[in-house]
């Protein structure tokens, strides 16, 4: 999560202050980068994955599961463990190994959530198909390390989010809630990372808002749930920060869940992967063709139907995390009408993407948003620096933020050879894709991070999905596919990602078909000296509407095609095939892959269950649920444990086997 | 007769042999409209009206549909930065004695489409068998161990398929594969469809082995473990395709080359009507070509030639 600089960092109003300053530095910054690195070519592919975790801590005897705020204790245990370190490992922000040429062990590093873990693998991944057979055990590997660096009654889990956070007694140790960062009546601030950015971030999203965040999730309408449901959970009567008046003032919406910290959003795990570019140009390709993707990965590894104790009416974090760090003001979010600040903003700081970048002919001008938010001085800026239109358009659109935290130390000199300033801005985006352009100081290329993914139980399933995305890539590549749709309708189909069950029952907009008109041939009045000439004067490729270009699919479609398929979409998994198929895959290498690719084909056609369906049934099947919404301690402690036993077993025991199928 | 190259941009999800007929029937359209729209100066000719004369290139007793121009193709990068992997579809029906000539003209194709002067591994696919997992555990059952020796070389046996040719023939269009090796051209040779016995019988005959077996395991990963065993004690790579064996039947390209709504008008029509060619004609080889960027796993350049001959 970003940089981790250390100084004083500027309360909200002095922020303010310097916004410009960071902004007119972060631009400098990227310009210094773009022209540096703008003719860097040939990389190979490289990429990593991300894993989160949850580390909760079991009370058996009591039959309670809390969340364990150790986090900075067992970083510490994973950075000074020798043998760690010996073989490459350890945490990055404090200490970690010589990177070797076999085997690495994995890093780990801090998050947001003080009761959160992240791991990565220790060196990047390559293209070669054993790399890619590699990762499962490698995250069984960091799950291992992560464990015996922990306590004997805590575990890493990969829950999207813990269950009951927000209710009484959910951390150990325990902390007073409404604390000055958050003020949240739910959670203390001792939820968060200690780092002072983190809670620095926090109260500044906040101020700067003018109020808490507001977090409202439908809940699910069960049999006995209280209906018109109002959140039993929230104290109206409380008189410490002026921001305890937010719920009197409506905060809390009827039939919703109510929360109100930043903590409910970028507490949530994810599963995020990053790959590295040949050149900036495919890059930008990628980063374009990915997007369409992104709202139907996220039904796929839909995950979180439970928040705050109760079920959800949704399956995803998505838009939890979106609003749990929303910093529009009012008159940016059109509550009131524009006078101090510049302009009406439509989507958080964490939402989709609203820009295409590539310089592919096949990028229609209607696809893009015709509503897209500019600082217009910004991209002056970068187009007389030399940066295209279309990609000036995308930073000047990043940096129509603020910036959260500032560090005094940092605005004394600009400093060209860096990009924190720039950074500042970037990774405070949290777009469901992610440009990035090469750090200083290394031979590291342009990469593309793709981050709408939910993070699942077993490293079986993380690994398939991030193989998967890794191939889809491939293929996007080989034959050259496009799935441009105007970008409004990835908007829409990400809020129809959130709906219950929406990886079998809605539908999503998506391009019809991938494939290049035709190739005409090569031939040529250009073929000087060729004794066959043909002279082919490139006929204008018909351009029909925009509206005619795609249509509402199924995941099912999307993932395993229509029928017939002569005419219908190829399907995603069709297209790997066909990929695999080109390229010289050794059989049990194939065997392996194929493993991965039958989960997400069972997953997309409904044969198996996504997280959330499953955990949803096992709530309403636990004999203490009262068919209320209410997610209790007791059923919590039995679902993390489920969660557990199947993270270990990966359902050979048959627990889980709804998800994962019969395993070997 | 010389089918024409055709970068496979449409992947198909059938067979390869549907990806083949696809790719051809493409490239002859694309090449048809482009000859319409040169030879008509602006006026609109329908290319389907087109003699098939103004796309295609007679050299010799070759006719090339469409014209071969290998001005343009080629890689973007450069060798070394490559995996090229071809591999050569020797027909059924097709005189084995054809087969040292007609590899050499099926590399050279591919040498001069891609610009490279070699390529890094050839795997051929001989007519009449195909690898199948049951019989192979069949096989394996009653082969005791170590006598895989001592079975009989008539290529009968247990050995499956009809049609399917004996490993003496094999080995003698195999001696012009090791040639190309000599040569530098080719890095690596491989086989395909082989079973364990028929491995076990080939190699021994071999002077370059052939270092893949390349198999088709079709949906269900059921790779009999006595071929998995023996492959890692011969150091032999056992790839996966999805490919036909017969991957381009006669009927299939009289009907892609003939005068009927499908087909392009280079053969005249049952009763021969139109100005095209009359004759038979007899699919003789298939060479498909593979190049892949090795450390970034994309492939760049994909295609078929195809070779017939057309008989009174």
């Amino acid at each position: 999560m970003g940089l981790l600089a250390i100084g004083t960092p500027l309360e909200w109003p002095e922020a303010k202050k310097v916004a410009s300053h960071v902004r007119e530095w972060g631009i400098e910054q990227l310009l210094a980068t773009w022209r540096r690195a703008k003719g860097k070519e040939r990389d190979a592919l490289l990429w990593g994955d991300e894993v989160e975790y949850l580390v909760v801590c079991y009370d058996d005897q009591n039959k309670k599961v809390r969340l364990s705020l150790r986090q900075a204790d067992i970083l510490a245990a994973l950075a000074s463990d020798e043998k760690l370190l010996k073989q490459g490992g350890g945490v990055p922000d404090v200490q970690r190994g010589q990177v070797k040429e076999g085997e690495t062990a994995p890093v780990f590093h801090p998050e947001f959530g003080r009761f959160m873990l992240e791991a990565t693998p220790g060196k990047p991944w390559g293209i070669g198909f054993k790399d890619l057979l590699d990762v499962e055990p490698n995250m069984k590997w960091r799950r291992k390390i992560a464990k015996d660096h922990m306590d004997p009654t805590e575990y890493p889990i990969t829950l999207t989010t813990f269950p009951r956070l927000g209710c009484g007694d959910c951390t150990t140790p325990t902390y007073p809630v409404s604390g000055e960062k958050l003020r949240s009546q739910f959670l203390p601030d001792e939820i968060a990372n200690p780092h002072i950015r983190f809670p620095t971030l926090a109260a500044n999203i906040r101020a700067r808002r003018g109020r808490k965040v507001e977090v409202n999730v439908p809940v699910f309408h069960d049999k006995n749930t209280p209906w018109p449901f109002k959140d039993p959970t929230v104290n109206y009567d409380l008189h410490n920060w002026p921001e305890d008046d937010d719920v009197r003032n409506g905060a809390a919406k009827e039939n919703h869940i109510y929360m109100d910290a930043m903590a409910f959003g970028m507490g949530s795990c994810c599963l995020q992967i990053t790959f590295q570019a040949k050149n900036i140009e495919e890059g930008r390709k990628m980063y374009d063709q990915l997007s369409p993707l992104g709202p139907v990965l996220l039904a796929l590894t839909a995950a979180t139907p439970i928040y705050k104790g109760f079920l959800a009416d949704t399956d995803v974090r998505w838009n939890q995390i979106s609003r749990a760090v929303d910093d529009r003001t009012a008159e940016e979010l059109g509550e009131k009408p524009l006078e101090n600040d510049r302009w009406r903003i439509p989507k958080s700081r964490y939402a989709s993407n609203s820009t295409y970048i590539s310089q592919d002919p096949r990028l229609r001008k209607e696809y893009l948003d015709p509503d897209l938010v500019v600082d217009e001085d910004l991209k002056k800026r970068l187009v007389e620096g030399g940066m295209d239109d279309l990609l000036a358009t995308h930073f000047a659109h990043l940096f129509i933020r603020d910036p959260i935290v500032v560090f005094n130390e940092d605005l004394k000199e600009l400093d060209l050879s860096k990009v924190d300033h720039f950074e500042n801005l970037q990774s405070t985006n949290w777009q469901h894709m992610r440009f990035k352009p090469p750090p200083p100081g290394n031979d590291t290329g342009w990469r593309v991070e793709f981050r709408p993914m939910e993070i699942q139980i077993t490293d079986f399933e993380n690994a398939a999905f991030s193989i998967f995305i890794v191939l889809i890539t491939r293929v996007i590549l080989s034959f050259d596919l496009n799935f441009y749709v105007p970008i409004q309708r990835t908007t829409e189909n990400m809020e129809t990602a959130h709906r219950r069950d929406a990886v079998l029952s809605e539908k999503f907009y998506f391009r019809k078909n991938p494939f290049p008109s035709r190739p005409i041939k090569a031939t040529g009045s250009s073929a000087s000296g060729s004794t066959t000439p043909l002279p082919v004067s490139r006929p204008p490729s018909p351009v029909g509407p925009v509206e005619d270009e795609y249509e509402l699919m199924t995941v099912d479609e999307i993932i395993n095609g229509q029928h017939p398929a002569a005419d219908g979409f190829p399907g995603l998994i069709p297209l790997v095939e066909n990929y695999l198929n080109s390229v010289n895959v050794d059989v049990e290498t194939r065997c392996d892959l194929a493993r991965y690719l039958d989960l997400i084909r069972k997953r997309a056609d409904g044969t198996l269950w996504t997280g959330a369906k499953w955990m949803r049934h096992f709530v309403r099947g636990h004999p203490d649920y009262r068919f209320d919404s209410v997610v209790d301690e007791r059923i919590t402690y039995d679902l993390v444990k489920a969660a557990e036993q199947i993270t270990r077993n990966e359902a050979r025991d048959g627990l889980g086997a709804e998800m994962l199928g019969r395993r070997r | 007769m010389g089918g024409g190259p055709s970068i496979i941009r449409r992947p198909s999800v059938e067979k390869s042999n549907t990806e083949l007929t696809t790719a051809l029937r493409a490239n002859f359209l694309v090449s048809q409209q482009a000859a319409a729209s040169s030879t008509s100066n602006g006026a609109s000719t329908t290319p389907s009206k087109l003699s098939y004369q103004a796309w295609t290139a007679r050299e010799d007793s070759t006719l090339y549909i469409p014209t071969l121009d290998f001005a343009h193709s080629g890689l973007a990068e450069e060798r070394s930065q490559y995996d090229i992997t071809v591999k050569l579809f020797y027909l059924p029906g097709v005189p084995s004695s054809r087969r040292c000539a007609q590899t050499r003209e099926a590399i050279d194709l591919v040498l001069r489409e891609l610009h490279v002067p070699s390529i890094d591994l050839l795997i051929v696919s001989f007519p009449g068998f195909s690898f199948d997992a049951d019989d192979e555990e069949d096989d394996a059952l009653s082969e005791p161990d170590g006598e895989v020796d001592g079975i009989p070389e008539d290529g009968s046996g247990s050995e499956s398929g009809v049609g399917a040719e004996d490993i003496d023939t094999m080995i003698e269009t195999w001696r012009s594969l090791e040639k190309l090796h000599d040569e530098g051209i080719i890095s690596r040779l491989g086989v395909s469809e082989f079973g364990t016995a028929r491995l076990a019988r080939f190699l021994g005959k071999t002077r370059i082995r052939p270092s893949v077996d390349q198999i088709n395991v079709r949906d269900c990963c059921v790779v009999p473990k006595p071929l998995i065993l023996y492959a890692k004690q011969e150091k032999i790579e056992l790839l996966t395709h999805n490919d036909c064996t017969n991957i381009l039947p006669r009927g299939t390209l009289r009907e892609l080359l003939g005068s009927g709504e499908k087909g392009v008008g280079v053969l005249a029509g049952p009763s021969g009507e139109g100005e095209g060619l009359r004759g038979d004609v007899e699919p003789q080889w298939v060479v498909k070509y593979t190049a892949v960027v090795k450390d970034r796993g994309v492939v760049e350049n994909k295609g078929y030639f195809a070779v017939a001959e057309l008989g009174e």
